[in-house]
């Protein structure tokens, strides 16, 4: 039990636990102000901490604090009362469970002793990504049937149908990214992506199995009930859906364990087809043997995007009131950034100075790595927020139509093409 | 008797593919965030209440007041048609005598309740001397309880008209 052992594994749950649990409030900001945004509307703003707005991330937890001092109310037609409290902690734990097995970064080597950068560091993740996937379905249908109200039970009812329908196709379509990439560990399977075809693409889940690609994303999409698959919740014609009898913390739960599947489905979608924590041409052992230039080239752009980001922020972050508290905020911003670049360029510089052992190589590979992941993982946040405001709800017939009559039969034949092209190249 | 051809849309390989309609909805969507976040100005939204509204006219009918002749005594006779004309019945008026002589009477009292009042301008079209108006371009009353709603002589012939409409 030496003290590195320990420091990591602390490192790596506290790194699982911030990009999912933090990430809620940032993800709530983001599909706000991104939904106000495509609708030529601004998005909350407003709420501040002495002057301090952040772009509205305040307003988050501001609704989290909310949640948390609302009265918990449970209805008395409620005949099964253990169902109604378990139904959001189920779906909670699920979502967060499926969310420990992400790889961050490559495996660290530290002393001479290799450890794998996963909060879990299990060798099996695809197989428990996919189970407690299918398990978070169970949360609805109890939530909707333990509510003892119509709208709430049609929810129910729905959301399991659709998460069969779509859980066939989910198993399908990563069946053919089995075969090509030969291992249920997901840390094979980014390692797998650092390669180059034909010596300048980068051998992408995306690029070497579109059609696969095309259809995990959709049945994501299905799975995390997340528009246009969001009939469990239905807001226009079910009142609630399924979360309809639900108030304060157990709707907190319900909702924060929404965004945390959608997290989870993001981080999984980035692992499998957009290279996971590998920086485009750019694998592990290419940052390690150039890591003096990598540290000299960020020493350079760092502070370039800083100066735009100071920019565009003194252009739009200000408030018209002029004697407000809010107006300081952006001063201060900028004040705050320049003070992080100073930092990071001393710090970067002290490196290149001093020069960093095997170990330092390899710990500061491995934080490029885990910052490349998050941006990732932010970036298909955005994909999942820009298509629920810019598609429509599907109707329930035409989502089961789609599943079992459209995607079964494709994700059968890319198996099947699949499994023909890999015997043949003798890959 | 001819037959009709009803052309049926939908059936072409690009629109059964669903995706390529699905991409060209994704890039409009894309490029409104895109304009908004660059520069936050081309968001059409009204920051309230730091800015104001643009868009009140001249004959936006506001809260009222009662206008005065040249020599600042109050115009209004109280003959009481605007009472007799509004629609909620939210005009109280007491009528006195009047001492300079030009008319008989003049408002003792003169209290609208402007909870009630469904700003219709009925009281405006009625007053046969242009005694009230609805000009002063006033679109927020704000106050803490129901009675304070009653506003009385003095705060109507205290209103100001509206800058730039006509007298």
């Amino acid at each position: 039990m030496s003290w590195t052992l320990i420091s990591i594994v602390v490192f790596n749950i506290v790194i699982a636990l911030v990009v999912s649990l933090v990430f809620v409030p940032i993800l709530v900001w983001m599909e706000r102000r991104v939904a106000g945004f495509i609708q030529d509307r601004m998005g909350p703003n407003r709420c501040h901490i002495g002057g301090v707005r952040l772009g509205g991330i305040v307003q988050s937890f501001a609704d989290m604090l909310k949640l948390v001092f609302k009265e918990d109310y449970r209805p008395n037609a409620v005949k099964e009362k253990l169902l109604f409290t378990l139904s959001p902690v189920i779906v909670f734990i699920t979502a967060y469970l499926s969310f420990m097995v992400m790889p961050f970064a490559d495996d660290l080597t530290v002393d001479g002793k290799t450890y794998i950068m996963q909060a879990l560091p299990v060798d099996f993740g695809l197989l428990w990504i996919l189970a407690f996937t299918g398990l978070g379905v169970y949360g609805l249908m109890l939530g909707g049937w333990a509510s003892n109200n119509k709208y709430s039970l049609l929810g129910g009812v729905r959301a399991a149908a659709q998460v069969i329908s779509y859980e066939a196709v989910m198993g399908l379509s990563l069946i053919s990214m089995l075969v090509v990439y030969g291992s249920i560990d997901l840390g094979d399977m980014v390692r797998f992506q650092g390669q180059l075809i034909w010596g300048f693409i980068p051998a992408w889940g995306i690029v070497i199995q579109p059609v696969a690609a095309i259809l995990f994303i959709v049945t994501a999409f299905a799975e995390t009930n997340r528009a246009p698959f969001d009939i469990a919740e239905g807001e226009s014609e079910l009142v609630g859906g399924f979360h309809t009898e639900y108030s304060a913390m157990r709707f907190g739960l319900f909702f924060v364990g929404e965004y945390i599947a959608m997290g989870a489905a993001s981080a999984f979608i980035v692992t499998l087809f957009f290279g996971g924590f590998q920086i485009p041409w750019l694998d592990t052992v290419t940052l390690k043997d150039n890591i003096e230039l990598i540290f000299m080239v960020m020493m350079v752009i760092i502070p370039i995007v800083s100066y735009f980001f100071a920019g565009w922020m003194k252009k739009n972050n200000v408030w018209l009131k002029a004697d407000d508290p809010r107006n300081r905020e952006t001063k201060w911003l900028i004040n705050g950034l320049i003070g992080i670049n100073v930092m990071i360029i001393l710090l970067l510089g002290a490196f290149l100075f001093f020069g960093l052992g095997q170990d330092g190589i390899n710990i500061s590979v491995a934080l490029l790595q885990i910052v490349t992941f998050i941006v990732k993982l932010l970036m298909m946040n955005f994909f999942f927020i820009w298509v629920r405001w810019t598609l429509v709800r599907f109707r329930y017939d035409q989502l089961q139509n789609l599943a079992w009559k459209v995607l079964l039969p494709i994700a059968i034949a890319n198996i099947f093409f699949t499994g023909i092209f890999v015997v043949l190249m003798g890959v | 008797m001819g037959i009709k051809v009803v052309p049926r849309h939908g059936k072409s390989l690009k629109d059964r593919l669903y995706l390529p309609a699905i991409a060209g909805g994704m890039k409009v969507t894309f490029s409104h965030f895109f304009k908004n976040l660059k520069d936050t100005s081309n968001i059409k939204t009204l920051n309230y209440p730091e800015e104001q509204p643009k868009d009140i006219t001249d004959r936006y009918r506001g809260v009222h007041r009662l206008t005065k002749r040249e020599d600042d005594s109050v115009r209004c006779v109280a003959c009481f048609m605007c009472a007799t004309a509004c629609p909620a019945d939210c005009i109280f008026i007491e009528a006195t005598n009047r001492e300079d002589g030009i008319d008989e009477k003049m408002p003792k009292k003169f209290s609208i309740d402007l909870l009630e009042c469904v700003f219709c301008g009925g009281c405006v079209e009625a007053c046969p001397c242009d005694a009230i108006r609805m000009d002063t371009g006033i679109f927020s009353f704000v106050q803490k309880k129901r009675e304070d709603f009653v506003v009385d002589i003095d705060t109507l012939l205290s209103h100001e008209p509206m800058k730039g409409s006509k007298t």
